[in-house]
C-alpha cells in the first residue's frame, strides 16, 4: 500500500521546529503570473468564519486563512510554527509551554498575545457560546474542560495560562500523546476579545473582523462568495504570494466543472465517476489523493437480525465484498479498498497484517460461502433477509445495489434496500434503528485513534453498539502511551476477527486543480491548505 | 375601494398566524433536528446549543417567544446552520437578488409574450401565427433545469459570452441567463394567453361596434381589445410573479446566485426552523400582496368588478 510521509508522534522534551515549510516557496526563477488571484468553489456556505464556533471543512479552510493558531501544517500534514515557535513538554506529558513568536500581529496592528489564547480557549468551552465544536476542546483533554462544559466548573478554571505575553501554557487532565498536533485545529486559533465585546455576534462582518491570518476578508456575500485578501499586518506576509484568493459557493457538481472549464474557477470538485474520464482528458489538472476518511457497513449488534450476533455471517458478509469492484468499477475515483478500519494514510499508522486482506477474491468467496454454510444461513440453510440502510445519494446507493447483489449471488442473502433523508438517516443509524447501515467517518486529527476509538463501547458514534472490553482497554492504554502503534495493531486484529463492521474502502479527493497554481498541499492527507504557501505562475 | 384593501389586509394577519402556527409544528414533525449531526454531540455539548437557541424549552413558549420576538422586535431569529448570521440578515441578503432577476425575468415575459401572442392573433392562421405557436410550445417543453445547462454550455462554455453563474452583486452579465432561464416558459405561456384571449376579445360584439364607428384599427386594439384581453394574463402572472421572486430553488442553485431560493432547500435539509418559518412568512406575505395587487389591478382595468367591491 502507498505510505504517505509518516509523522513522528513520538514525544521529546523540547520540540524545535525545523521545518522550512512555512511560506510559500516559489523556486528560485520562476515566472510568477501577473494576477495572483486564485478562486475555487465551495459546495456549501461555511457554517460561520468565527473560529471557536465553525464546524465544517470548507468553513475551516476560510478560518485558516483569516487566523494563525499555535501551529500549522506544511504541505505533508507535518507540524509548521504558527504563532508558536516551539513547545516544551513537562515530564509528566501533563503541562505543554508553547513559546509564541514576538512579531505576530492582529490585522488592527495590535500584537497577538498569549493572553488572546488564553481568551479564545475558554471562550470555546463556554457553555453560552455553545460552540458544537466544545467537543474538540474536550477531546484535547485540557484540564477542567469536560466539567465547565457540563456547566460544573466556571471557564476561568480552564487548564490554560499566559505567564507573559508570549508564553502559553497548556495543563492536561491526562497525557495525550498527539496534543501538539492537535493546536493546527480552527477550534484552538486566538481570538481578538476587543472586537467580539464590541461588536457581538456580528465580529465576522468583513466590515467588523480581526484576524492574524495572512488574509483579511474583504466581502462576504452568504451563499455567493467570500473574499479574502493579504493582510499587510501578518508577521510573514513578504513571503506571501497570493493576493486574493475567492471561494464561490457553487452547489452543483456539474456546473463546477462547466465554470472550471470556462476558467472562471482555478479549482473544483470533480463529479461523481468522472474521474477516468477527466484525468484522461486534462491528465495534469485531475487530481485523486488519500483523503483520511473511511466507508463501511455497520451492522447493528445491539437489536439486528439474530444471524449478526453469529461471527461467521459477519465475516462472510465481509469476505464475499468484492471491493476491487466498488472502488474501480463503481467509485473509478482513485479510492482504496478497505480490509481494516483506519485508512492507510494515517499519520504514524502501519496497516497491520489482517489475513483476508492478502487473499485473492476467489478464496474470500470460498471462504465466505464455507462460513456461511457453517452457521447454517443462506444458501442451503435458514435464508437470510435484512434491511440495508443508507443516506440518499446516488453513489451510496450504487455501492449499495452492488454490494447487496454481491452477497445474493454468492450468498444467497437478501437484501432490502432503504434510504433515507440526511437528517432522517442519522436520527435512526444514531438509535439502532436499522439492520445494517452505511458508515463514514473522517479522521478529526491525524492519528490512528480519531478512527478506532469510534469502536469502543462508550463512544457516542459507535452505532454498531459493539463491545469488547480488550478494545476498550487497549484504545484507553493508546492514549497515554508513548508506542502506540503495536495497540492498533492488535485493535485492527480483533476487529478483523470479529467484524462489527464491514470496511469497504478508504476515501481519495478528487479535484481539478488548474497547473498554474503551486503550492496547493497534495501530499497533506487531511488537505489542510493555507494560501499564504500558494502562488500561481505564468503560463 | 380603499375599505375593500383594508379588509383584505385585516384577513392576511390571521392567515399568517395560522400558517406560523402550522408550519411550527409541522417542522418539529421531521425526524432529525438542527444539531442532528454525523458527529453526534456529547450530551453535555447538545444540552448547551439547545439552551443557547431556546430549544430546551417546551414548544409552546418556543412559538410564544418567536412570536414575541417578530412583533416586538421584527427579529425573525438566528439561523442555526450560519451561526454568524440571523434569518433577517439572510433574508436581506437572499431576497434583493431573487428580486432582481425575478423583476428582469417578468419583464422578459412580459415584453417579449405580449406582443408574440398579439402578433399571433392579429396574424391569426398565418405563417407568423404558425411561427410564435410553434415557438411558444417549444420553450415551453423546455423546463428551466434543461435549458440553463443549454444556455450555459452556448453562452459561457463555447461563445464565452456571459458568466456561468454567480452574482457579482449584480452586474447585468450574471442576471441576463438566471433571469432569461426563469422566464422562458412562462414567456411562451404569456404569449399562448394573450393570443387565445386577444382572438376571443377582437370577434367579441363591442369590437365590432368600435370598428364600425370608424375607429381606427390601432385604437380598437390598444383602447378597446388589448386591456380586456389582458386580464387572464395578469391574474396568471400573480402568482408566477410570486414564484419568481421567491421560489426559484432551481434557478439559485444552478446559478449559484446567493438568492433566497437556495435558502429554502438549505433550510429544509439542515431544519434550520427559524430560517423555514422566516421564508414561509416572507413567501405568504408576498403571495397576499401580489394578488391583493392583481386584484386591484383588475378593478382598475375592469369597471365591472371595480363596481363590486
Amino acid at each position: 500500500m502507498r505510505q504517505t510521509t509518516k509523522l513522528a508522534l513520538a514525544l521529546s522534551l523540547t520540540t524545535a521546529l525545523t521545518t522550512a515549510a512555512f511560506a510559500a516557496e516559489v523556486p528560485a526563477g520562476t515566472n510568477l503570473a501577473e494576477d495572483q488571484t486564485y478562486t475555487y468553489r465551495l459546495l456549501d456556505e461555511s457554517s460561520s468564519l468565527d473560529p471557536q464556533l465553525v464546524e465544517d471543512t470548507d468553513g475551516s479552510g476560510i478560518v485558516r486563512d483569516l487566523f494563525e493558531g499555535l501551529y500549522n501544517q506544511d504541505g505533508q500534514g507535518n507540524r509548521a510554527p504558527g504563532v508558536a515557535l516551539s513547545h516544551e513538554v513537562s515530564d509528566d506529558n501533563m503541562t505543554y509551554t508553547f513559546t509564541l513568536r514576538k512579531d505576530a500581529k492582529w490585522s488592527d496592528g495590535t500584537p497577538v498575545t498569549a493572553g488572546d489564547f488564553v481568551y479564545a480557549w475558554k471562550r470555546a468551552v463556554t457553555p453560552e457560546l455553545a460552540s458544537p465544536y466544545a467537543w474538540y476542546m474536550e477531546l484535547m483533554s485540557i484540564k477542567n474542560g469536560a466539567e465547565i462544559i457540563a456547566g460544573d466548573k466556571t471557564p476561568d478554571e480552564l487548564g490554560v495560562s499566559a505567564p507573559d505575553d508570549h508564553t502559553f501554557v497548556v495543563q492536561l487532565s491526562q497525557p495525550l500523546p498527539y496534543f501538539a498536533d492537535m493546536v493546527a485545529h480552527a477550534t484552538t486559533f486566538p481570538a481578538p476579545k476587543w472586537v467580539i465585546d464590541a461588536h457581538g455576534n456580528e465580529w465576522t462582518l468583513p466590515e467588523n473582523i480581526v484576524g492574524n491570518g495572512a488574509y483579511v476578508l474583504t466581502e462576504h456575500v452568504l451563499k455567493e462568495r467570500s473574499v479574502r485578501e493579504r493582510n499587510p499586518m501578518y508577521w510573514d506576509n513578504d513571503n506571501t504570494v497570493l493576493e486574493k484568493v475567492v471561494a464561490l459557493v457553487i452547489g452543483d457538481d456539474a456546473q463546477g466543472l462547466t465554470r472550471y472549464r470556462a476558467n472562471e474557477l482555478d479549482k473544483t470538485d470533480i463529479p461523481a465517476g468522472q474521474y477516468p474520464a477527466l484525468k484522461e482528458e486534462l491528465p495534469d489538472e485531475a487530481i485523486a489523493v488519500p483523503r483520511l476518511c473511511n466507508y463501511y457497513f455497520s451492522y447493528n449488534l445491539d437489536s439486528g437480525p439474530e444471524a449478526f450476533q453469529d461471527v461467521r455471517v459477519r465475516k462472510a458478509l465481509a469476505l464475499a465484498l468484492d471491493r476491487e469492484v466498488i472502488v474501480n468499477q463503481v467509485l473509478q475515483g482513485g479510492q482504496f479498498p478497505a480490509y481494516n478500519f483506519t485508512p492507510a494514510a494515517t499519520a504514524g499508522f502501519d496497516v497491520p497484517e489482517i489475513d483476508y486482506a492478502a487473499m485473492t477474491q476467489q478464496e474470500r468467496d470460498a471462504k465466505a460461502m464455507e462460513l456461511m454454510a457453517e452457521a447454517g444461513y443462506g444458501k442451503g440453510g435458514e435464508p437470510l433477509a435484512f434491511t440495508y440502510l443508507y443516506n440518499t445519494s446516488e453513489a451510496h446507493q450504487q455501492v449499495a445495489i452492488v454490494a447487496t447483489q454481491m452477497w445474493k449471488q454468492k450468498l444467497g442473502v437478501d437484501v432490502t434496500l432503504e434510504n433515507q433523508e440526511w437528517k432522517v438517516f442519522l436520527e435512526n443509524r444514531g438509535n439502532q434503528n436499522f439492520e445494517m447501515a452505511r458508515g463514514a467517518w473522517c479522521g478529526d486529527y491525524n492519528e490512528a485513534s480519531t478512527f478506532l476509538d469510534l469502536l469502543v463501547s462508550s463512544s457516542g458514534y459507535n452505532d454498531a453498539k459493539y463491545n469488547n472490553a480488550r478494545v476498550d482497554e487497549l484504545m484507553a492504554k493508546a492514549k497515554s502511551s508513548k508506542e502506540a502503534g503495536p495497540l492498533y495493531t492488535e485493535v485492527e486484529q480483533i476487529l478483523a476477527e470479529e467484524m462489527p463492521v464491514i470496511p469497504v474502502y478508504h476515501y481519495s479527493a478528487n479535484m481539478m486543480l488548474k497547473s498554474n497554481v503551486k503550492g496547493w498541499p497534495v501530499e497533506n492527507v487531511q488537505q489542510k491548505y493555507y494560501s499564504k504557501d500558494m502562488y500561481k505562475v505564468a503560463e | 375601494m380603499l375599505n375593500y384593501t383594508l379588509r383584505r389586509l385585516m384577513a392576511v394577519i390571521p392567515t399568517i398566524l395560522i400558517l406560523i402556527v402550522f408550519c411550527f409544528f409541522l417542522m418539529r414533525l421531521a425526524p432529525g433536528g438542527p444539531f442532528t449531526s454525523e458527529r453526534p454531540l456529547p450530551p453535555a455539548v447538545m444540552k448547551n446549543v439547545l439552551e443557547r437557541y431556546g430549544l430546551d424549552e417546551p414548544l409552546y413558549v418556543q412559538l410564544w417567544t418567536y412570536l414575541k420576538n417578530i412583533i416586538l422586535h421584527f427579529d425573525f431569529g438566528p439561523s442555526f446552520s450560519q451561526k454568524d448570521r440571523t434569518v433577517n440578515d439572510l433574508i436581506a441578503q437572499g431576497f434583493p437578488v431573487t428580486l432582481t432577476y425575478g423583476f428582469f425575468s417578468a419583464l422578459f415575459v412580459l415584453a417579449l409574450g405580449v406582443p408574440l401572442g398579439v402578433i399571433a392573433a392579429l396574424r391569426h392562421n398565418s405563417f407568423w401565427d404558425y411561427v410564435m405557436t410553434g415557438l411558444a410550445i417549444f420553450s415551453q417543453i423546455f423546463p428551466n433545469f434543461v435549458l440553463a445547462p443549454i444556455m450555459v454550455l452556448l453562452f459561457t462554455l463555447s461563445w464565452g459570452l456571459l458568466p456561468g453563474g454567480g452574482w457579482n452583486g449584480g452586474q447585468w452579465p450574471y442576471v441576463i441567463m438566471p433571469a432569461v432561464a426563469l422566464g422562458t416558459s412562462y414567456m411562451a405561456s404569456v404569449a399562448r394567453l394573450t393570443r387565445g384571449s386577444l382572438l376571443e376579445t377582437l370577434s367579441a360584439g363591442y369590437i365590432r361596434t368600435a370598428r364600425a364607428k370608424g375607429l381606427p384599427e390601432r385604437t380598437v386594439l390598444i383602447r378597446h381589445a388589448l386591456k380586456p384581453a389582458l386580464l387572464p394574463v395578469i391574474s396568471y402572472m400573480g402568482p408566477v410573479f410570486v414564484y419568481m421572486i421567491t421560489g426559484s430553488v432551481f434557478i439559485d442553485i444552478f446559478f449559484s446566485t446567493g438568492g433566497i431560493g437556495q435558502n429554502f432547500i438549505d433550510a429544509a435539509y439542515t431544519r434550520d426552523y427559524a430560517v423555514i418559518l422566516g421564508l414561509a412568512i416572507l413567501y405568504s406575505v408576498l403571495t397576499f400582496a401580489l394578488l391583493l395587487i392583481v386584484d386591484l389591478i383588475y378593478a382598475w382595468i375592469d369597471p365591472k368588478i371595480r363596481s363590486g367591491l
